[in-house]
């Protein structure tokens, strides 16, 4: 790098995130008219009084819980459900947790992608039952391997309006939407920015999951608020 | 040193090779190869429309027909990673490949090259391996440009870095003009990157792939934002 370029690095960056915060402000603000075009009326309703507190988050103005700590937190434990330490991350709870004195064995990738498709949901439900240990350095792997399914080939089949399992799907981007709000890694943000902006027609299958689904957007619009990228 | 240009179209083949042709000591070839699988007629009709863009038609089959008549330009009728394809590609006895076709590459493909296929990447590798690597560089304050390196069958995981040149990304007002700079740089630095491997004092830069990330094509969204960022960088830097 010349002297120049490094020099003006400092400038660029400013120019960058003041550009990136204003870019994601205005799909918010895009988010909070545009998100009844997803969540239909009647997956508000199948929800219950989850339907009205998913409502009012997505319609109010911006909400988000910083959860960085949690990479510094190492595994955590949760009494609650997978489901329920969920929603109460994406409408920016508090999560019942406690520090855990040991960390799971690591996952093995090979042995998980030979798994039938109902096991691999029953060990990412088990495995992050606190969802926030996705963000934890010790499960990188697994956090790439997520985003890498979600970007390849999962974005291939939704581009191309073919078959795809919304429940697998949606339990991806709502991992790979916590990871990016623990760890504030673009990447990870910019998975659910790109889904969000796929065709309406393979979004709104997504509706055979209304509670995914509503946490999923839920997330993305906390992560469109959180500053410091 | 026999290298083997691997393209997408003929005059795409050419315009690489030209660069490699005044190289002392290099025999240059042109793969064209069927990406895409595409039928005889449809493949033909890409080819001749190709051929109708280019400025320099009466050149381009000038240089169409000397390569032809010395047994340098190969025309591969069959996927690259079928056997005959190998095996005509293992008949060359080429040392280096140098990619500038739109294919993914297999190990039988790859070590059908004495050194391997050299791939000019638009992005600084280790940090920037994948898709849209340019304009994840710009977004995150980092400086562009291009690696030339052996690949492997992985994202841009092989080991061997020949070479990597910064090229700022300031003067170019959008994502694709600066992407479009960045692929233009290919056949010099593939040029540039036959020279190191030829000069005794020459040796490999590490590929350390935990010390990069992989990315992935970029949403509207962002892509929006880079534009801005260069528009802006351009006004403010002029």
């Amino acid at each position: 790098m010349d002297l120049e370029t490094a020099l003006s690095r400092p400038v660029q960056l400013d120019c960058c995130e003041g550009i990136l915060r204003g870019a994601l402000l205005t799909r918010r603000a895009e988010l909070r008219k545009s998100w009844r075009h997803l969540v239909s009326t009647e997956c508000l309703a199948s929800l219950g009084a989850l339907g009205k507190e998913v409502e009012s988050f997505l319609s109010r103005q911006d909400t988000f819980r910083d959860w960085r700590f949690a990479v510094t937190f190492g595994w955590m434990n949760c009494g609650a459900s997978f489901e329920d330490s969920l929603y109460a991350i994406a409408l920016a709870h508090n999560v019942e947790r406690r520090q855990s004195g040991t960390s799971p064995e690591p996952l093995c990738l090979a042995k998980f992608n030979k798994l039938s498709r109902d096991e691999r949901i029953e060990v990412l439900y088990n495995r992050y039952r606190c969802p926030l240990n996705i963000g934890l350095a010790s499960e990188s792997d697994v956090a790439e391997e997520l985003l890498r399914q979600l970007m390849v080939p999962d974005r291939a089949k939704l581009e191309a309006g073919t078959e795809f399992d919304a429940e697998m799907v949606l339990l991806k981007l709502n991992l790979v939407g916590v990871r990016a709000m623990v760890t504030r890694d673009l990447r990870y943000l910019d998975a659910v920015n790109y889904f969000y902006e796929l065709p309406r027609r393979s979004l709104i299958r997504m509706r055979s999951n209304p509670r995914l689904l509503s946490f999923w957007l839920c997330i993305y619009a906390q992560l469109l608020c959180t500053p410091e990228w | 040193m026999r290298v083997a240009v691997i393209a997408g179209s003929i005059s795409g083949g050419f315009r690489i090779a030209r660069e490699m042709e005044s190289l002392p000591g290099v025999d240059v070839f042109v793969v064209a190869c069927n990406v895409g699988k595409r039928g005889p007629l449809l493949r033909w009709a890409r080819e001749i429309l190709a051929a109708l863009k280019s400025l320099k038609r009466g050149a381009l089959a000038a240089t169409t027909y000397r390569y032809a008549r010395q047994g340098r330009l190969i025309i591969l009728h069959h996927p690259l990673d079928e056997a005959t394809s190998i095996e005509r590609l293992r008949s060359l006895q080429c040392d280096v490949g140098l990619h500038a076709a739109n294919v993914i590459y297999r190990e039988p493909v790859i070590s059908a090259f004495r050194l391997g296929i050299l791939n000019a990447h638009i992005g600084i590798l280790p940090g920037y391996r994948g898709r849209c690597v340019a304009e994840w560089s710009v977004l995150q304050g980092d400086p562009t440009g291009v690696t030339v390196f052996f690949i492997d069958p992985g994202i841009d995981t092989g080991d061997r870095i020949v070479l990597r040149e910064f090229v700022p990304s300031r003067g170019w007002r959008s994502v694709q003009a600066l992407k479009n700079m960045l692929f233009r740089c290919d056949a010099r630095l593939y040029r540039k990157a036959l020279e190191a491997l030829m000069s005794a004092e020459f040796s490999f830069e590490s590929n350390e792939v935990s010390n990069g990330r992989r990315y992935y094509v970029m949403s509207r969204l962002l892509t929006g934002a880079v534009n801005q960022i260069l528009a802006t960088t351009l006004i403010a830097f002029g």
